[in-house]
């Protein structure tokens, strides 16, 4: 139970500080394709425990989105994407329950859940995630092409290091 | 309550959800620029929009204010234009102050009853005693004459319409005037007849009829239509004149009944000498 929350709290942290210091370097000087964005950090919305209430779920998604804005000094466009990742959370895994339900003391990881389910829950959340982020950012539709085009080019490397992210660590919460 | 309380519960993650995008959103608007320009611009392109349609809408409310509104200008402006040879300020000097009273006034009406279709046509206006019309007083129209107050009751009154077999208005060709009588006999609304024309006269197709004001019931210079054909009966020493009325009177909604303030005098005077000649 503490080993779960210790777990949680230095992957905020962790895939915080990753995104506000590495990854929003990445593909900033370039100017000519500025469609390349590496979003990993709502990995810790993922991998929430899945017994955790809806509304922390939410809240913290919240938390982790802010602290994020807090790096890219753009206040409320992580958030609001994050909030949203996170209530559409408990949707998508509604629709993904397995055979026998879940067990509630697990969290949503590939070690749990097995590499395929955690791919394909992955993919879903992030490809919202991250429109929902790029329309917040531009904050019309009159560039819908460059919103998708932002996505799915951000999204293919982000699930690439969210991969990475599974593969080393593995981690069981 | 309990189930109520459930319902909270089951909706709170919703809840949640809702104020923290409603939060992240302002946070959006207030501390981006970019976004914020564009929230702004949209607001004011949605307000201005909206405003646009509610003011549009609200003009159609309106309305019939507004036609009333112009009605009364209307007769204002009537009343004006009738008065304007007594009231000629060159003359002050020469004439009795008695003169100089106002000889027409005019009272806006709605005209809530109509027919053209019948050979004896009438109109009902929403005025009546009350409102200081009486019989035997004129109808027009900024266009044109529609017709004869025939009875009036408390807040009513029925009007004879010049489309009316017995209808004769005393007419005159402008600028010439002979006089004669005008009558409708077709079943056209914009067909009339002048009769008692002399043949002598010098009328041709295109001139203007408008009313003579010898009756004391209409001002005069009220257009009444245009000569479309004349020709003389076999044996007559008259004209016959088809005039055309530019009038639609199956259209109207306004009218303006004239009120002549020297009527009864001139009458009682007429009378009085015919009286004497019996």
């Amino acid at each position: 139970m503490n080993s779960v929350i210790v777990a949680n709290v230095f992957r905020f942290f962790g895939l915080a500080l990753l995104q506000g210091l590495v990854f929003q370097n990445v593909g900033a000087g370039w100017e000519s394709f500025p469609y390349l964005h590496v979003i990993v950090y709502p990995i810790f919305i993922l991998l929430l425990p899945l017994r955790t209430p809806r509304a922390l779920i939410i809240l913290l998604g919240f938390t982790i989105g802010f602290t994020v804005d807090i790096f890219y000094d753009s206040l409320g466009v992580h958030a609001s994407a994050a909030v949203f990742t996170a209530f559409v959370r408990s949707v998508v895994l509604q629709f993904m329950e397995p055979r026998g339900g879940y067990n509630v003391n697990y969290s949503p990881t590939a070690a749990r859940m097995g590499m395929g389910w955690f791919l394909r829950y992955s993919a879903i959340l992030m490809f919202i995630h991250l429109f929902f982020y790029f329309s917040v950012e531009a904050f019309t539709f009159v560039y819908i092409v460059d919103i998708l085009l932002k996505t799915i080019v951000s999204f293919i490397l982000s699930m690439l290091f969210i991969i990475i992210y599974q593969v080393l660590f593995n981690p069981l919460d | 309550m309990f189930n109520l309380l459930q319902l909270f519960l089951k909706l709170s993650g919703f809840f949640v959800f809702a104020l923290l995008e409603i939060i992240c959103f302002s946070l959006v608007v207030k501390y981006n620029q970019r976004q914020g320009d564009v929230y702004v611009t949209s607001v004011n392109r949605l307000t201005g929009y909206l405003e646009e349609k509610a003011t549009v809408t609200n003009r159609y409310f309106s309305l019939d204010d507004e036609n009333y509104r112009l009605a009364k200008e209307n007769t204002d402006l009537l009343e004006k234009l009738a008065n304007l040879g007594i009231n000629d300020p060159a003359k002050l000097d020469t004439m009795f102050s008695d003169s100089l009273q106002p000889k027409y006034t005019f009272i806006e009406a709605k005209v809530i009853k109509n027919s053209i279709n019948k050979h004896h046509n009438y109109l009902v206006l929403d005025k009546g005693r009350k409102d200081g019309l009486v019989a035997h007083s004129g109808v027009v129209t900024e266009n044109g004459v529609v017709g004869i107050v025939r009875k009036v009751s408390h807040s009513y009154a029925v009007v004879m319409s010049i489309l009316h077999r017995q209808t004769k208005l005393s007419a005159r060709i402008r600028h010439k005037n002979f006089f004669g009588s005008m009558v409708w006999k077709d079943s056209d609304i914009h067909s009339f007849y002048l009769e008692d024309i002399p043949k002598n006269a010098p009328v041709v197709p295109g001139d203007t009829i408008e009313t003579s004001g010898y009756s004391a019931i209409f001002p005069s210079g009220i257009p009444l239509g245009i000569v479309e054909k004349l020709w003389i009966e076999p044996g007559s020493n008259f004209y016959t004149i088809q005039l055309r009325s530019g009038l639609d009177l199956g259209n109207i909604q306004y009218v303006y009944v004239v009120k002549n303030l020297l009527k009864e005098e001139q009458e009682e005077l007429e009378q009085a000498v015919m009286k004497e000649d019996e």
